[in-house]
C-alpha cells in the first residue's frame, strides 16, 4: 500500500485494492457553536464543502471515509446542521461512496445517513486499513492493522535557534501504539493519526499527544516509533528527533 | 475705563454679584481673552497653562448666556472630561458656582449610582458633567435623549488628550449626533499646548468656523536639567534636596513602579504621598486632600498628575527621568507656579547618557515652544462601525445616506462614504444589522453589543503572572500589555520587583525573578511614552556637534555625556549620530545604533527583521527602544548582513514590507480581534478557547476589519513616514552606516524583549528544520577500500572530502546507523547474494561522496535516500535552499511509495 498525502485537504488516499480517500473532523455546522459562545461568522459550509468535492473529483476514490466529527453540535442537530447535511451528503453521494467513522460530535447523524455508511463507533476494517474515529478503544479486529485516525487535531511547530519559527501547521503522526491491553496479535498496530480538515481547529502539539487523557489512542502511543510528518508528506522527524523548543531548554 | 471692569460691565448682573461674593476681582491672560469672544457664543479652543482658571474662562460666558437667554427644557451644558476623577474634581469646584446661580449642577458617569441617574432622568440638571463613554449611554434612553435635546453648550476639557485617540473620534460622530437631536451649540475645547492648535478646533468643530484663544506656556517657563548621579540612593537623596527648597513640589515619573520605589524611600520623611492610576480612589484622594491643605510637602506621581485635577499652589516641578515627549514636559511643569503672571520652575533629574542628551533637548524644546502636534485618527473603520450600530439602536431605522451625512460633518470622517459602505456590508456579514432599500436596520443583538461596546478604551482580558521560583501568582497583567510587551527573555516590572518572562501559556505568564536588570523598565500598558523621531535625531545631533554649552544643563551632566562620548573614541568604537547608523557585533546578535525614536526603530526594526528572516530562513528576535534595535540572529549573521540588508532598503518598500511583517504578530493579532469586536464579530466576553484563533483571524484577509488593524498600526504604533525619511536619507547619503565591535553605547539601554519575526513562509522554516535534522543525523563514515575503519560522527560534522585515516582512501561511504551490521558482514570471503547486493549499494554510496564530497554526505543523510536518490539530488545541481528542496522531495517520495505502510 502507498498513501498518498493531498495537502489541500488536508486528506490522505489510500490504495490497494480500493482507493478510499480519507479526511477528519470537518465539523460541519460549527459557526452555529461558534455563535454561541460569542464569535458571530458566516457558514463556512460552502467553501469547506467545494475543497472536499474538488477533492474527490482530483482523486476519484471509491470512497470517502470520514474519521468521524462530521457535524459539531453535541448532543443534538442544530437548524444549520439540519439544512445543511442533507446537502453536504448528497453532494458526496453525488461523487462517490461515503462512509463515516462516527466521533463524540455526530451525534443524531444516524438519520441523514443511508444504511451502510454508519460504520462502528469502534472502528471498521476496509480493504485491510482500520478506519475509526480516536475517542474510544478501537474494536478487536482493528489490531494489527495499520489504523488511520481523527479527534487528535494534530499539528506541529517548528523550532529553530531563535524561537518558533512555524506555529500550528497541520501534520501527522505515525506509530506504533501498545495494545496488550485490548488483545493480542501477530504483527504490531499502528496509528496514523491524520490531521483535522476543518481548517479553525486549534489544534493539538503533536508533542503533547503521546500519554496524553484526550484518547486511549493517544496513552498508547509508543514514542519510540514515531514519526512526524506534515499535511504534504514532508519528513519531518522521529519524534524522539523533534527539535525542542530552545527557551524550554 | 480700564479691560477688567469692561469685562465685568459686560457680564450678566446676576453673575457680577456672584463674581463680587467670590472676591474675583482679577482676571487671569485667558479669562481675559476668552469671555468677551465667547459670551458671544461663538466656538473657541482655549489654551494656557493648566490652573490658570481655564475652567472659569470656559465657564463664565455660559454661566452669563444661560442667565440672559431663554433656557430650554432638559440638559443646556455638557461639560465633558477624559476621567472621572476629573468629574468629581470639577463638581466640587462648580458646586459653589451653582448654588449661588440658582444652576443645577450634576455629574453622571460609570460610578454614578442608580438612584442619582434616575434622579437626573426626572429632573434633569442645567449642567451635567459627564465622559465621552456615558454620553454614549445617554444617546440609548429614550427619556435622556428628549434631555439631550436641550443642550446648547458643550465644553470639552482636556481636549488634547482626546483629540489623539480613537475615543476622540467617538465623540466627534457623538457631537454631530447630539446636534441631530439638539441643533447647533456653542462648543468650548479646553487643551494643553499643542504644536497645531488649528487641528484641535477642526477636530472640536468640524466645519465650522472656531476660534483659538491661546496663553504660551514656553514664556513662563524655567526649566534645567540636572544629572542626578547612578546610584538610586543618590538619585533620591537629590530628590529629597528638591523637595527642601520648595513648600510644595510635584515629583513626576514615567512609571508607576519608579514612583513607587522613590516614595518608599521618601516614606521616612513623612510629609511625601505616592499618587498613581493603580492606587485606589480613596488613596488618590486623600494623597491630593494632604497635598492642597499643606500636610505634604511633594507628591510623587505618574501622569495621572498631569491633567488639571485641582490640587492648589505647586511651587516646583521635578520630573524624575527624560520626560520622553516635549508636550509632556511642558504640561508637567507647567502646573507650577500658578499666581498670575508667575514663572514655572522645573528641573528634570537625569540618570544616564541617554536620558541626560533626551532631556537637554526636550528642554530646549520646551523653552522654544515646539511641543508634539496632536494627531486625529483619519476614518477609524471600528469606530464608524460602532456608531452606525449606535445610530441604528437609537432610531431602530436609519438611511446609509442619513448616516453619510452625519459622518462627513465630523472632521475625522469628513470624507468617508466609501468606508460607509464597506463598514455597514461587513457588519451585516457578522449579524449585527440588516440592511434593506438603503436603510439600515437594528437587529436584537445591537443593543447588547452596544451595551458591552460604550467605551472605544480596548477592554482588557487580564493574564496572570507566575513566578515559577517562588511557585506563586504575582499579579496580574493586561491583555494589551502582554501581547504588545511580553515575550519569553522580556524583563518587566510588577510588584516593584523586575521580572524575566520563561513562558507564555494561554492565560499565564510564567517569569523569574530578573537580576542585574537596570534602567526604566515597562511595568504597565499606557506607560510606554514613545520619544519621537524629532527628539531622538535632536539628541544623535547632539551626539555629533557636543554643543552641550547651548542646552540648559549642569556641569555634571555635561561631564557624564563627555565622559561616555570619549570613552568610546579610547575604545576605537564609532558613535551613532543623526548622520550616522553604526551596527555592532554583540554576543546575542547585532546592535543598530539609530537615533530615530521608538516608533521609527519598531518599523525599520521590523522590516530588517523579516528581511533577514525570508532571506535567511530565521527565526529574528527583535528588540527596540528610542536609539537602539536589538537584532537576535543565529551566529553565522553579523553586522556585515544586516547593513547589507539595510543598505539595500528602498523607501517604497517599507510599508509593503512592514504589512508582511507585523502580519504574523501578536500586536496585529490583537488590535484585529479588537476591531473585529467593534464590528460584531466577536463578542466582548467571547471564549474562543476551542478554535484556532489564528485562522480565525484569516477569515478577515482582503477585509474593512484587516485595513483598519493595518491603518491603526502604522498609525499608532510604528511612525512608517520616519522609517521612509531614513531610508531616504541612506539613500541620499545624507546619512552613513559603519560596522563595530559592540561599544558601551550599543551595550547600553535595557531592552525589553518584545517578538520574535518568523520567516515570512512555511517553506523556510520547514527547511531549517530539514538542514538542523541532517546536520544531528548520526551516521557511520565507512571505508570501503580497507574495509577496516568505521567511524560514528553527525552528518554536520562530516569534513568536505572525507578520509580514509588507516588507508588514506577517499572511497568512504555515509551509512545509517541501520546499515553498520551489514558494513561488518562484508568482511567475509564469500557473501551472500543480500550481502553482495548490499555491498554494492555501499560502493555507489562511497562513489558519490568521492565525486561529490560533503553534499552527497548531505543528501545521504535524508529519511529513505539512498546512493539512487542522492545522486538524481545531485544531478539537479541544485543548490543552497534548493538542494535543501530537493532532499526533502526525494523524502517525501520515499514516504508515499517505498516504505513500509503494511
Amino acid at each position: 500500500m502507498q498513501p498518498e498525502f493531498l495537502e489541500n485537504g488536508p486528506a490522505v488516499l489510500i490504495e490497494r485494492r480500493k482507493r478510499c480517500l480519507v479526511i477528519a473532523d470537518p465539523h460541519f455546522g460549527v459557526e452555529a457553536d461558534l455563535r454561541r459562545h460569542g464569535l458571530y461568522f458566516e457558514s463556512g459550509t460552502k467553501a469547506r464543502l467545494q475543497r472536499l468535492l474538488t477533492l474527490i473529483e482530483e482523486t476519484s476514490p471509491d470512497y470517502l471515509i470520514a474519521l468521524g466529527d462530521l457535524k459539531q453540535m453535541i448532543p443534538y442537530v442544530s437548524y444549520q446542521e439540519k439544512t445543511e447535511m442533507p446537502v453536504i451528503l448528497q453532494k458526496i453521494r453525488e461523487l462517490t461512496e461515503f462512509r463515516l467513522a462516527p466521533g463524540n460530535h455526530d451525534t443524531g447523524l444516524e438519520h441523514y445517513l443511508k444504511k451502510g455508511e454508519l460504520l462502528s463507533p469502534t472502528g471498521a476494517v476496509i480493504d485491510d486499513t482500520g478506519y475509526f474515529h480516536g475517542h474510544t478503544i478501537p474494536a478487536p479486529e482493528l489490531l494489527g492493522h495499520l489504523i488511520l485516525c481523527g479527534h487528535h487535531h494534530p499539528v506541529v511547530n517548528i523550532y529553530d535557534s531563535v524561537g518558533c519559527a512555524l506555529r500550528g501547521t497541520p501534520g501527522y503522526l505515525l506509530s506504533e501504539i501498545d495494545t496488550r491491553e485490548w488483545g493480542e496479535t501477530k504483527e504490531p498496530t499502528r496509528v496514523l493519526l491524520v490531521p483535522a480538515f476543518y481548517e479553525l481547529a486549534g489544534g493539538m502539539d503533536v508533542r503533547l499527544i503521546p500519554g496524553n487523557k484526550v484518547s486511549p489512542i493517544a496513552k498508547a502511543i509508543k514514542t519510540e516509533t514515531a514519526e512526524i510528518f506534515l499535511k504534504d508528506g514532508t519528513y519531518v522527524g522521529r519524534f524522539d528527533e523533534l527539535r525542542p523548543d530552545p527557551l524550554e531548554e | 475705563m480700564d479691560a477688567i471692569t469692561e469685562l465685568r460691565e459686560s457680564l450678566n448682573p446676576r453673575l457680577r454679584e456672584v463674581l463680587d461674593k467670590r472676591g474675583f476681582d482679577e482676571f487671569s491672560e485667558i479669562q481675559m481673552r476668552a469671555v468677551p469672544k465667547l459670551i458671544k457664543g461663538i466656538n473657541a479652543v482655549l489654551i494656557a497653562p493648566t490652573g490658570t482658571g481655564k475652567t472659569e474662562s470656559a465657564l463664565l460666558p455660559v454661566f452669563h448666556r444661560m442667565q440672559s437667554g431663554v433656557r430650554p427644557d432638559g440638559f443646556n451644558c455638557l461639560y465633558i472630561t477624559p476621567l472621572r476623577s476629573l468629574n468629581r474634581d470639577m463638581m466640587n469646584r462648580l458646586n459653589w458656582w451653582g448654588e449661588e446661580l440658582g444652576i443645577k449642577i450634576s455629574v453622571r458617569h460609570g460610578d454614578t449610582p442608580q438612584s442619582e441617574r434616575r434622579k437626573q432622568a426626572v429632573n434633569p440638571p442645567d449642567i451635567l458633567i459627564t465622559t465621552p463613554e456615558s454620553l454614549q449611554a445617554m444617546f440609548m434612553g429614550k427619556v435622556l435623549r428628549k434631555h439631550l435635546a436641550g443642550v446648547r453648550y458643550v465644553i470639552i476639557d482636556e481636549i488634547h488628550e482626546l483629540a489623539d485617540g480613537k475615543r476622540g473620534c467617538q465623540l466627534s460622530v457623538a457631537l454631530e449626533r447630539l446636534a441631530e437631536l439638539a441643533g447647533e451649540f456653542q462648543r468650548i475645547g479646553i487643551s494643553a499646548t499643542v504644536g497645531n492648535p488649528d487641528t484641535v478646533g477642526k477636530f472640536l468643530c468640524g466645519k465650522r468656523p472656531f476660534d483659538i484663544i491661546q496663553v504660551p506656556v514656553a514664556k513662563t517657563l524655567d526649566l534645567s536639567v540636572k544629572f542626578a548621579g547612578e546610584s538610586f540612593a543618590d538619585q533620591t537623596k537629590l530628590i529629597s534636596k528638591c523637595i527642601d527648597k520648595f513648600n510644595s513640589t510635584l515629583v513626576f515619573t514615567n512609571t508607576r513602579s519608579v514612583a513607587e520605589a522613590i516614595g518608599h524611600s521618601l516614606l521616612k520623611r513623612g510629609d511625601v504621598d505616592v499618587h498613581h492610576g493603580s492606587l485606589s480612589r480613596e488613596v488618590r484622594i486623600d494623597a491630593e486632600d494632604n497635598f492642597r491643605v499643606g500636610k505634604t510637602k511633594a507628591m510623587i506621581c505618574t501622569s495621572s498628575m498631569e491633567l488639571g485635577i485641582d490640587i492648589g499652589q505647586i511651587d516646583h516641578v521635578v520630573q524624575f527621568n527624560s520626560p520622553r515627549e516635549v508636550a509632556r514636559l511642558m504640561q508637567r511643569t507647567g502646573r507650577a507656579g500658578h499666581q498670575i503672571g508667575a514663572t514655572s520652575h522645573g528641573i528634570i533629574l537625569a540618570t544616564g547618557f541617554d536620558d541626560i542628551l533626551e532631556s537637554m533637548v526636550i528642554v530646549r524644546k520646551a523653552l522654544a515652544n515646539e511641543p508634539e502636534e496632536i494627531r486625529p485618527h483619519i476614518n477609524p473603520a471600528d469606530v464608524m462601525a460602532n456608531q452606525i450600530a449606535a445610530l441604528a439602536v437609537e432610531r431602530g431605522e436609519i438611511s446609509v445616506e442619513k448616516i453619510k451625512e452625519i459622518f462627513s460633518r465630523s472632521y475625522c470622517f469628513a470624507d468617508s462614504a466609501d468606508l460607509v459602505n464597506d463598514v455597514i456590508a461587513r457588519m451585516e456579514k457578522h449579524y449585527l444589522i440588516r440592511t434593506e432599500d438603503g436603510m439600515v436596520i437594528t437587529k436584537a443583538r445591537a443593543r447588547k453589543y452596544l451595551s458591552l461596546n460604550l467605551s472605544m478604551i480596548a477592554d482588557e482580558k487580564k493574564s496572570m503572572v507566575f513566578d515559577v521560583v517562588s511557585r506563586k501568582p504575582v499579579g496580574t497583567l493586561d491583555e494589551s500589555f502582554v501581547i504588545s510587551w511580553i515575550s519569553s527573555g522580556a524583563v518587566f516590572v510588577a510588584r516593584g520587583q523586575v521580572w524575566r518572562v520563561l513562558d507564555i501559556e494561554e492565560d499565564r505568564i510564567m517569569v523569574e525573578p530578573a537580576k542585574n536588570a537596570q534602567g526604566e523598565l515597562p511595568s504597565w500598558e499606557g506607560e510606554q511614552i514613545p520619544v519621537p523621531l524629532s527628539v531622538a535625531m535632536e539628541v544623535g545631533q547632539l551626539r555629533r556637534l557636543q554643543n552641550f554649552a547651548e542646552y540648559h544643563a549642569d556641569d555634571k551632566s555635561i561631564a557624564f555625556a563627555e565622559k561616555i562620548l570619549n570613552e568610546m573614541v579610547k575604545n576605537r568604537t564609532v558613535t551613532a549620530t543623526d548622520r550616522l547608523i553604526v551596527l555592532e557585533d554583540a554576543d546575542e546578535g547585532v546592535v543598530v545604533n539609530l537615533c530615530g525614536g521608538h516608533k521609527v526603530n519598531e518599523a525599520l526594526g521590523r522590516v530588517l527583521s523579516i528581511l533577514i528572516s525570508a532571506r535567511y530562513g530565521t527565526s529574528v528576535g527583535i528588540e527596540t527602544n528610542a536609539y537602539r534595535i536589538m537584532l537576535r540572529i543565529p551566529k553565522f549573521l553579523g553586522a556585515g548582513d544586516v547593513e547589507e540588508v539595510l543598505l539595500s532598503l528602498e523607501p517604497e518598500h517599507v510599508e509593503g514590507v512592514l504589512t508582511l511583517a507585523l502580519k504574523k504578530t501578536a500586536l496585529y493579532k490583537w488590535k484585529l480581534v479588537q476591531i473585529a469586536k467593534k464590528f460584531g464579530a466577536i463578542d466582548a466576553d467571547a471564549d474562543y478557547e476551542k478554535i484556532s484563533i489564528n485562522k480565525l483571524m484569516e477569515l478577515f484577509d482582503g477585509t474593512v476589519i484587516e485595513r483598519e488593524a493595518f491603518r491603526e498600526l502604522f498609525f499608532s504604533n510604528m511612525d512608517v513616514d520616519g522609517a521612509k525619511y531614513i531610508v531616504q536619507r541612506l539613500k541620499e547619503h545624507k546619512m552613513e552606516t559603519k560596522t563595530s565591535r559592540i561599544s558601551i553605547i550599543g551595550a547600553q539601554g535595557l531592552f525589553t524583549g518584545r517578538d520574535v519575526v518568523v520567516p515570512p513562509g512555511e517553506d523556510q522554516a520547514i527547511l531549517e528544520s530539514v538542514k538542523h535534522r541532517l546536520d544531528e543525523q548520526d551516521v557511520i563514515l565507512a571505508c570501503m577500500n580497507c574495509k577496516s575503519w568505521k567511524s560514528r560522527t553527525k552528518t554536520g560534522k562530516i569534513p568536505d572530502v572525507p578520509v580514509c585515516p588507516v588507508c588514506g582512501a577517499k572511497l568512504v561511504a555515509v551509512l545509517k546507523p541501520y546499515e553498520e551490521p551489514m558494513y561488518a558482514a562484508l568482511k567475509k570471503k564469500t557473501l551472500t547474494s543480500e550481502e553482495k547486493e548490499a555491498k554494492d549499494k555501499m560502493m555507489r554510496n562511497a562513489n558519490l561522496v568521492l565525486s561529490s564530497g560533503k553534499k552527497a554526505a548531505i543528501a545521504l543523510s535524508g529519511r529513505g535516500v539512498g546512493p539512487e536518490a542522492a545522486a538524481r539530488i545531485i544531478n539537479t545541481f541544485a543548490n543552497g535552499d534548493n538542494f535543501y528542496r530537493e532532499i526533502l522531495k526525494a523524502e517525501r517520495r520515499f514516504v508515499q511509495t517505498h516504505r513500509y505502510w503494511g
